[in-house]
């Protein structure tokens, strides 16, 4: 095994738990999560150095893994690796390491980009006296709201508490710290409260060809309550959250929490731990049908329209590289 | 009357009503049968009449405990009805009405039960998958007896937030035996597809058929309707209400923010509202049987139970309600 220094071995350590909680939901949205883990990428360049490649290689896949669902860290790895990979081969191994933090730095001025421009035309389907209902945590859809609040335009928010992790809690105070009238519900009152709703807003972790939505558990039966109450569901997120590999029949599979204190209190831990299953899924799939319009920066489509826009940006097929194959390129680099 | 002294014990079990401590609407109905009689046995006096005013503001006190589910005043209702109609000349007389029927509703609330697991499990057919929510006496009675019949592979129990009776269920069907995964509310529309059959409880069930229960319930029967899983509600007949049959609509109790989130963050976020409706309404459309003691029913057919099984007509409902004037012409 390779000899590292101390900070090297520290780099490691903080990934190692970042990966922990990347899988148990600790961190929220997923662009903290891209942003973590692309801060990491530029930590790891600077102290680990000589061993940087073997540090992608080891820990790439295991970070991916934590967090399959999340397609905007995918492809903002991918872009990451495409673009090392590229200095490295051009101009050597030295030169790519120094060029690490510039790349990430890159890559989350777009990202910041994408979500000022969702925030601008989503904010613009909010219009005086709105109720929307919002689910989970979503560092775009806060500055969706925002926008619309310094628009000027009246409009109040009901968040569902969002268990199993309960991040709506978050959500909640973001909003009411922006002057945002908001009121949270717990995630069974969704359909109790869908008759005085009149739009529903959500995030996205991954958006499939097909145009079904992949986002934290309970989206989709927001959606179908949505539906069955003729409420209209907009989606919020940019093309970096498509997900090419499902052009090529992938599927996107989320994590489930299987230990009992996901969902258990402690005082009830004793009585039914070893006794009871407990499953809390992450994810779910919300169906294209379900969906009034996908809110991108690049404009606003009907989910069934994603192909097209996917052509658009990236071609048909979509010229993308598996990114396993990337990593094994990163192999071949020494 | 000036002054009306009420037994400790009745004091308690409106509280424990009010507080949760007895919860589920078969055993609040029973509880409130039980104070009726408390209050008749520790009753000192010699004036019927006096007895009879003082039995009725008991029987008031009792009510208001909590608003939404309708067992409580129906089992209040039972007993009272049979003092009335007694025509009795002493309070001996009358505090041996009052005992005996509470005694009988208990009894016929128990054997309602059974009755209900019976019919309820003819309905499951072997290896189902069942889906149930928050924890109802009669939904169990339903699951056990299926098991027992070899017919259930596997339970899903929502947690029920805010107070998780998911747990308290859970662990009933544990201790029979039962395969149980919990699952959290939010995670409903995901496992259903790998459900054959949601049962769940009701708190009270209207004219129309539409069911009373706990928060989530049409969020779960909308989620089964979708996956075409079918819906069962079991429920006592003294669960359907017959003030819905004049038009009354069934208040929807909402309970104290701090169920949902701690003090702490309440003091920390102080312009958040916290909005915790207890109970929802599930239309009868989503429904596809409800099923009772007197046999297994379409919700629509709601109106039998309130009708022939009660013995009421919409007269007699309308002048024990007491708020509302209807005439209604008879042959």
């Amino acid at each position: 095994m390779m000899k590292l220094d101390n900070k090297c071995n520290e780099v490691i350590e903080f990934t190692k738990k970042l990966c922990e909680k990347l899988r148990n939901g600790e961190i929220l949205s997923s662009t903290e999560a891209a942003f973590t883990v692309l801060d990491v990428l530029v930590r790891a360049s600077e102290v680990c150095k000589t061993h940087y490649n073997e540090y992608l290689i080891v820990w790439l896949p295991k970070i991916l893994r934590s967090r399959p669902t999340s397609q905007l860290l995918i492809n903002s790895l991918r872009q990451f690796l495409h673009q090392y990979i590229h200095i490295a081969r051009c101009k050597g191994l030295d030169e790519a390491l120094s060029n690490v933090k510039g790349i990430v730095q890159s890559i989350k001025e777009g990202i910041d980009k994408e979500v000022a421009l969702i925030a601008l035309i989503g904010s613009r389907r909010i219009i005086d006296g709105d109720v929307i209902l919002t689910h989970s945590f979503s560092k775009t859809l806060i500055e969706v709201f925002r926008r619309a609040r310094d628009e000027g335009i009246k409009f109040s928010v009901y968040v569902t508490e969002s268990r199993p992790i309960g991040e709506g809690l978050i959500t909640a105070s973001t909003l009411a710290k922006l002057r945002i009238k908001t009121t949270l519900i717990i995630d069974s009152a969704v359909r109790y409260v869908m008759k005085r709703v009149t739009k529903v807003f959500i995030g996205a972790d991954a958006i499939a060809t097909n145009g079904a939505v992949v986002n934290k558990i309970g989206t989709s039966a927001i959606a179908l309550a949505a539906k069955e109450s003729r409420v209209r569901v907009y989606v919020t997120a940019s093309t970096r959250k498509f997900s090419f590999e499902t052009v090529f029949g992938e599927l996107v599979e989320g994590p489930v929490l299987n230990n009992p204190d996901a969902i258990i209190p402690k005082e009830w831990l004793n009585k039914l731990s070893s006794r009871v299953r407990t499953k809390a899924p992450l994810f779910d799939v919300t169906p294209p049908e379900y969906i009034d319009a996908i809110i991108t920066e690049v404009g606003l489509l009907a989910p069934q329209a994603i192909p097209i826009l996917i052509k658009e940006v990236y071609g048909w097929p979509p010229k993308i590289i598996d990114i396993n194959e990337l990593i094994n390129e990163v192999k071949d680099l020494d | 009357m000036t002054k009306v002294y009420i037994p400790k014990e009745v004091i308690e079990i409106r509280d424990h009503i009010r507080t949760m401590k007895i919860r589920g609407a078969g055993a609040i109905a029973c509880a409130g049968a039980k104070a009726l009689a408390i209050a008749a046995e520790k009753y000192v006096g010699n004036d019927v009449n006096e007895f009879i005013k003082y039995i009725e503001y008991v029987a008031n006190y009792v009510r208001s405990a909590r608003p939404t589910a309708v067992s409580l005043p129906n089992a209040l209702m039972y007993v009272m009805n049979r003092l009335r109609k007694s025509r009795v000349k002493s309070v001996n007389e009358a505090v041996k009405i009052i005992v005996d029927s509470a005694n009988e509703f208990i009894n016929y609330s128990l054997n309602a039960i059974k009755i209900i697991g019976e019919l309820g499990a003819n309905r499951i057919e072997h290896g189902d998958v069942i889906m149930t929510h928050c924890h109802s006496t009669a939904a169990l009675s339903v699951i056990i007896t299926a098991y027992r019949q070899g017919k259930v592979s596997k339970v899903f129990v929502k947690e029920t937030r805010p107070r998780m009776q998911g747990l308290i269920t859970a662990k009933a069907l544990v201790d029979e035996g039962l395969d149980v995964t919990l699952i959290p509310d939010s995670a409903v529309r995901y496992y259903m597809r790998k459900v054959n059959k949601v049962v769940v409880g009701a708190d009270t069930i209207a004219a129309n058929g539409a069911v009373v229960n706990k928060i989530g319930t049409s969020m779960v029967a909308l989620a089964a309707k979708e996956a075409r899983v079918r819906v069962y509600v079991a429920a006592e007949t003294y669960k359907f209400s017959p003030l819905t049959l004049i038009g009354e609509l069934v208040p929807i109790e909402i309970r104290d923010p701090t169920e949902v989130v701690s003090p702490e963050w309440l003091k920390e976020n102080p312009t958040v509202e916290i909005f915790n409706p207890v109970f929802d309404v599930t239309p009868p459309e989503y429904i596809d049987a409800i099923i009772t003691e007197k046999g297994v029913i379409p919700p629509q057919a709601a109106i039998l139970i309130l009708t022939e099984e009660y013995g009421l007509s919409v007269k007699e409902i309308a002048e024990l309600s007491g708020k509302v004037e209807v005439s209604i012409e008879e042959d």
